[in-house]
């Protein structure tokens, strides 16, 4: 029952390995986003302590998610080269092929999420032990959770053209409205409604939370400082926040192996054929 | 009976493309789903390996039902599809070792039965190198092997040869016999080639999703053409009175008579009895394609 689960989270991570541009650019991107807003964005955090943590968390958490989703998108790929099918008539489950696309996606999007959080130790971050094991778990369930999503919205598409531009039409705005870059009291009164739909915003409070060691904080200091939240009085902690996020990726797993389940994949437009 | 479909019947985005198909397949033989393109062929073969599920009627592969027993009957067959399944950035026996994952084959096995598929195909000495870098003949012998490496009683070819040039053609067919013969496999394969069809134990001839014919090729031959002969002779006169007496069909011009043998008795009576006079003769058996013709009125549109 395991084996063909293994069989493919090891096939898509040799495949990244060896996809040595796919490589390349995705921890360029996540280096440049690093020194960039780090650097531009400085002068709006200002008044909150560790500025520089504060940033360093955001870019690491909007890393994982950002290439969770990215990853477990590759399935679009599998299919318009037709190495879909070869999976799909294998005596294996469905589910299992699901689980297996969920778990790469997550181990790459943690590992990417891990190189952020080691150039940050030299831009400042500081974590101990118990921190450093309170973050990781969280980057994996967010790794988990987004991955899902991904599978989820792949495995509804239908042209995987299209759909790859739709979801950075998506991704793009709520990365920038979830305070992972900008903080939330830089952005417009105007827009906040979308911050608190965003599910970002809620992963990257949680996160940051832990990554700034900020438990001595009261709730008014946290909204203050943009990590709790105060919709029409009632105050959303980190802890709810991360509970919010086990919530919705428990929601998405399930959501995801269940279209999954009866997604049939032969109507995917498929774009290039293979040797002929 | 190891393939037996009864009714079958598919629709596909909204058009019914399988119009009741009755196949029944012997053990270790190989049978040929002949046709036109479009003619529902690859529909079919979908539909037995459990790609598409079936509209109506029943599907049976070695006993077991194709649609409620699925995944027994995906460890019983090995596909080969039309277009190339493999993964293109792993190498040739990561992409058979991955497959071997799928399959369930027992881990000491896995290395063996590699080398064996790969040997079998001729293409051992690539084992290492990333399928992109292969030509198209390699990919289909590396697809070939692939379908068999979990050893199945059955293997699925859909258009094995299609876009291959006739050397790797004949390559491909020799692998398939080679392996029929080895490992007593039953092979079910479509193909719009006629004279790939020839080399089936029976061939079924698919036209507009209804089997329109099937049978050994030889029987098909023997019901539904003549043996085509073109006679030289200088006793024309003669070879025409003798036609007319016994009502074969015929055509004349100056050079030539062509006559239409139904069979090899008329054939040897025309040249035992003017075997004096014939100057040149050329004798013609009917092919599957004019089997084709005399059932459905048309060539295979290829």
């Amino acid at each position: 029952m395991i084996r063909p689960i293994k069989a493919i989270v090891k096939r898509n991570l040799i495949k990244l390995v060896r996809d040595k541009i796919r490589l390349f650019s995705t921890l360029f991107m996540a280096g440049m986003f690093l020194f960039i807003f780090s650097f531009v964005t400085k002068s709006m955090v200002s008044g909150i302590a560790h500025p520089m943590n504060y940033l360093i968390s955001g870019i690491i958490i909007m890393t994982v998610f950002q290439t969770a989703l990215n990853n477990s998108m590759n399935i679009l790929e599998d299919i318009a080269n037709g190495f879909m099918k070869e999976i799909l008539v294998a005596p294996i489950k469905r589910w299992q092929i699901a689980i297996g696309h969920v778990l790469s996606s997550a181990i790459v999007s943690v590992v990417q999420g891990l190189i952020i959080v080691v150039i940050g130790l030299f831009m400042g971050l500081s974590i101990d032990l118990l921190h450093g094991i309170m973050m990781i778990s969280l980057m994996c369930l967010v790794g988990l959770t987004f991955s899902s999503l991904g599978l989820l919205l792949a495995s509804i598409a239908k042209d995987s053209t299209n759909f790859q531009l739709i979801i950075t039409i998506v991704s793009f705005p709520l990365t920038f409205l979830s305070g992972a870059y900008i903080p939330t009291m830089a952005i417009p009164k105007i827009l906040i409604p979308i911050v608190y739909l965003n599910p970002l915003t809620y992963t990257t409070s949680a996160f940051r939370f832990i990554t700034l060691h900020l438990e001595y904080m009261s709730p008014a200091e946290l909204v203050k400082s943009g990590l709790a939240f105060n919709i029409n009085g009632f105050i959303i902690t980190p802890l709810m926040s991360a509970f919010l996020v086990i919530a919705m990726g428990l929601t998405f797993f399930t959501f995801c192996v269940n279209r999954f389940n009866k997604a049939d994949f032969s109507r995917v437009k498929i774009f290039k054929h293979g040797h002929r | 009976m190891y393939i037996e479909t009864r009714e079958l019947r598919k629709t596909y985005k909204g058009r019914e493309v399988v119009k009741g198909i009755s196949v029944r397949v012997d053990r270790g033989s190989v049978v040929g789903l002949l046709g036109p393109n479009g003619a529902g062929k690859s529909t079919t073969i979908n539909t037995l390996c459990t790609i598409h599920d079936k509209t109506f009627g029943e599907l049976r592969i070695n006993g077991k039902d194709v649609s409620s027993q699925k995944d027994k009957v995906r460890n019983d067959i090995g596909i080969v599809f039309q277009e190339s399944t493999l993964d293109g950035k792993l190498t040739i026996e990561e992409n058979l070792k991955l497959h071997c994952d799928f399959y369930n084959v027992p881990k000491p096995e896995v290395k063996n039965r590699i080398d064996f598929v790969l040997e079998l195909v001729d293409i051992m000495s690539w084992k290492k190198a990333p399928v992109d870098s292969l030509s198209g003949g390699m990919k289909r012998r590396v697809e070939i092997a692939r379908g068999l490496v979990h050893f199945p009683k059955v293997l699925f070819l859909d258009e094995p040869t299609t876009g291959l040039d006739p050397q790797t053609r004949a390559n491909v067919w020799d692998y398939i016999h080679e392996l029929q013969k080895q490992k007593q496999i039953t092979i079910f394969l479509t193909t719009h080639y006629m004279e790939e069809a020839e080399i089936c134990n029976k061939v079924a001839i698919i036209d507009h999703g209804k089997i329109v014919a099937h049978d050994t090729p030889y029987n098909l031959k023997k019901k539904y053409t003549s043996t085509t002969m073109k006679i030289k002779t200088s006793n024309q006169d003669n070879l025409l009175e003798y036609l007319k007496e016994r009502s074969l069909k015929y055509n004349q011009n100056n050079e030539h008579v062509t006559v239409y043998a139904p069979d090899v008795e008329k054939v040897l009576g025309i040249i035992s009895t003017f075997k004096e006079s014939i100057e040149d003769i050329e004798i013609n058996k009917g092919t599957l394609n004019d089997v084709f013709i005399a059932i459905t009125g048309k060539e295979i549109r290829v």
